[in-house]
């Protein structure tokens, strides 16, 4: 008597592409998360010399010292939640790794300096794009009291068609303006007057002269 | 620079002078010209619902403020353009958080004209080279910030992230140099955010500079028989109403207003507060003083002493610029300007005589004590015994106390008949310190060569002949018989 034949043809190769591919996929997402989360921690950020510059200022903010202890990494708030958005995120991130390995030398305070503004801008945006849904991770709006009575009326009644972003900027990072009213010449003043550097330096260095920024 | 003495034409300058004090003194309670659709910017409605839980103080005397009674906004006097510097962006608005003169002028037209160039506007303007001597070499630059210019105005610095820096920032300084180029500070006397016209009549508006050692006029006009009947009538002042000239809407008593700024009879007020001075009083030797207008509208104050520029002459400012001169109008057509508010309540004559009695102690401060004291300072510098560098030598500290302190006190308490301040706090305080200090510290820093000096400067001077009088009798120290 014949034997009677499956109708799907498993035979023992594709048993073991189907439990190697799931195994692997199974794998790949959890190196995906793994890597997510590696790369969203301070650590690893920090890990060009150019992001100290920004985790300077963060070390003064409520975002990192906080009475209640929590404590935000760049990850929380710069990368979206998700596997998927987050590492697409990442994956728009190296961007910034080819900035720092063919661009500019922003490891230097002041090519960093001048080149802030421009950084805050994109990512003021990249908050507004997304509603600041990074900041929801923590905030609920409903739940935001302050310290002043007022501040519970304003987040529930003033609070519309914005997100946190709108009202919320310089929080965590150095000052920088709105692009609306950012004044290039005032702030490479600025930089020149803070850093002492000769009269001009800041505008060189931001027309690419790299030597400009080492005296 | 040119300057010509031209006979003909002063009596012309004159007579410019005096259609100058009308001229610059727009009509009485000025009302706003603009028409209501100027102001109420659609872009200024949104902002109270937030602001009224987020600064509900401020926002409070804002509803309470006639401004609010004419649908005047935050966006109407807070708008910005993005090209100003401290333009900021607020939820969706340009704004700036300094209000300046020129942002207060877009509807108070004549106030803004009048204030600018009077010495309140040019209060910094007029010091800034004289403040670090003070505020950074005896004392420390934070001083700066949080004393002189509190009174005399910052120059507010708009840092390149967009921030005011707190140097210079918060500053409500009546001379204060504005990021967008206007000077004065509409909010030093006209308190924010009520802007109630009481207020700024009360003499309290004038207190938080015109008090202390070297401007006592608080002190002053409360010792005055002035201040003693408004304090008393201040409920018959009529302080909230709506035009305000001395004579008609009220008669109880004079504020610092009244006589610096206010309407009174037919003359018209004025927001240049010093247009009405005739003499420096400030100054280590008073002078009788010219208002010089220029084409740009600014003004500033020469000494009689000096021939008075022509029309068209150009002229340094005091910030340093070149202007042309419009007009100039002498020291008595201001004097006659002040004269005319006391002829509301007094007559003619005592008034007059008023004047004469306050004109001979500014010029016996000059005679006995500010010219000779000046003389030998300029001396004792000529002959390298000081050095040029102020306040380094006891002497400069002493001096510097005769005429700015002492010296203002009696000055400032015989213009406004404070018999105290006039011989207490001044006069007796001024001679006290020139014999009893200043001339030893003379000694004590000339040696062998204090005696020439002092002789030149004093001991010839038949105003200290007294002291050539050794037999005089005693009788205030109870030492001796009358003489």
């Amino acid at each position: 008597m014949r034997k009677p034949r499956l109708s799907l043809p498993i035979t023992r190769p594709v048993l073991f592409a189907l439990v190697a591919g799931g195994l692997g996929g199974v794998l790949l997402v959890a190196f995906l998360i793994e890597l997510d989360r590696f790369t969203s921690t301070n650590a690893f950020c920090t890990g060009c010399h150019s992001m100290t510059y920004a985790e300077e200022s963060y070390w003064q903010s409520a975002h990192y010292n906080s009475t209640s202890g929590i404590r935000a990494s760049c990850g929380d708030c710069h990368v979206s939640e998700g596997v998927l958005a987050a590492t697409w995120d990442h994956l728009m991130g190296t961007k910034d790794l080819l900035k720092q390995l063919f661009g500019p030398d922003y490891d230097d305070p002041a090519v960093n300096l001048v080149h802030l503004p421009e950084a805050a801008f994109h990512a003021r945006q990249w908050f507004r794009d997304r509603k600041s849904a990074t900041c929801s991770r923590c905030h609920e709006l409903e739940a935001i009291l302050g310290k002043r009575a007022d501040t519970q009326a304003i987040h529930r009644e003033e609070t519309a068609g914005k997100s946190c972003i709108d009202c919320h900027i310089n929080l965590v990072h150095r000052k920088v303006p709105s692009e609306e009213t950012f004044k290039r010449d005032a702030w490479n003043r600025m930089v020149e007057e803070e850093l002492g550097l000769g009269p001009g330096t800041a505008d060189r260095i931001l027309e690419g002269d790299v030597k400009a920024a080492t005296p | 620079m040119r300057r010509s003495f031209d006979a003909s034409r002063v009596s012309m300058r004159v007579g410019f002078g005096s259609i100058l004090l009308l001229a610059l003194s727009a009509v009485h309670a000025v009302k706003v010209q603009l028409d209501p659709s100027n102001w109420g910017l659609e872009a200024g409605k949104a902002c109270e619902s937030c602001h009224a839980k987020a600064s509900a103080g401020l926002t409070r005397q804002w509803r309470d403020s006639a401004h609010a009674a004419a649908g005047v906004n935050c966006m109407d006097c807070h708008q910005a353009d993005k090209l100003e510097p401290d333009a900021i962006e607020h939820e969706g608005q340009l704004i700036a958080t300094v209000v300046s003169p020129k942002d207060c002028g877009r509807c108070h037209t004549a106030e803004f004209e009048e204030q600018q160039g009077s010495v309140h506007a040019e209060a910094y303007s007029i010091i800034s080279d004289r403040v670090p001597a003070l505020a950074h070499n005896l004392t420390g630059p934070a001083m700066q910030a949080a004393g002189c210019d509190q009174c005399h105005g910052s120059v507010v610095k708009v840092k390149g992230d967009g921030t005011l820096d707190s140097d210079t920032w918060p500053n409500s300084g009546i001379g204060r140099i504005n990021p967008d180029g206007s000077k004065g500070s509409c909010s030093s006397c006209h308190g924010r955010h009520r802007f109630s016209k009481a207020q700024a009549r009360e003499p309290s508006a004038c207190v938080r500079c015109h008090s202390g050692p070297d401007s006592p006029d608080k002190e002053i006009f409360e010792a005055s028989k002035h201040g003693m009947i408004y304090a008393a009538q201040r409920d018959q002042m009529n302080l909230e109403a709506d035009q305000w000239v001395a004579g008609k809407d009220y008669s109880a008593a004079p504020t610092c207003v009244t006589c610096h700024m206010g309407a009174a009879g037919k003359l018209p007020g004025t927001h240049d507060v010093g247009l009405r001075n005739s003499w420096s009083l400030n100054t280590p030797v008073s002078e009788q003083q010219f208002l010089v207008v220029l084409e740009d509208g600014s003004k500033l104050e020469l000494p009689a002493s000096a021939t008075p520029p022509s029309r068209g002459a150009e002229i340094e400012k005091a910030d340093g610029t070149v202007g042309k001169v419009k007009t100039v109008a002498d020291p008595k057509r201001r004097r006659q300007a002040m004269s005319l508010v006391c002829l509301e309540c007094h007559s003619k004559p005592f008034a007059e005589s008023f004047m004469k009695q306050f004109d001979k102690v500014v010029e016996l401060f000059n005679a006995k004590f500010g010219k000779p004291a000046r003389a030998i300072m300029s001396e004792l510098y000529d002959r390298d015994i000081l050095t040029r560098l102020p306040f380094d030598e006891p002497i400069e500290l002493i001096y510097w106390e005769l005429w700015h302190d002492e010296g203002a006190r009696v000055r400032h308490g015989a213009s406004m008949a404070s018999a105290n301040h006039a011989w207490w706090e001044g006069m007796y305080l001024v001679g006290r310190n020139f014999y009893g200090r200043f001339l030893p510290e003379v000694r004590a820093a000339a040696g062998a060569e204090a005696g020439g000096i002092i002789e030149r400067h004093v001991g010839s001077q038949e105003l200290h002949g007294w002291l050539r009088d050794a037999d005089l009798g005693n009788p205030i120290l109870g030492f001796g018989g009358a003489n």
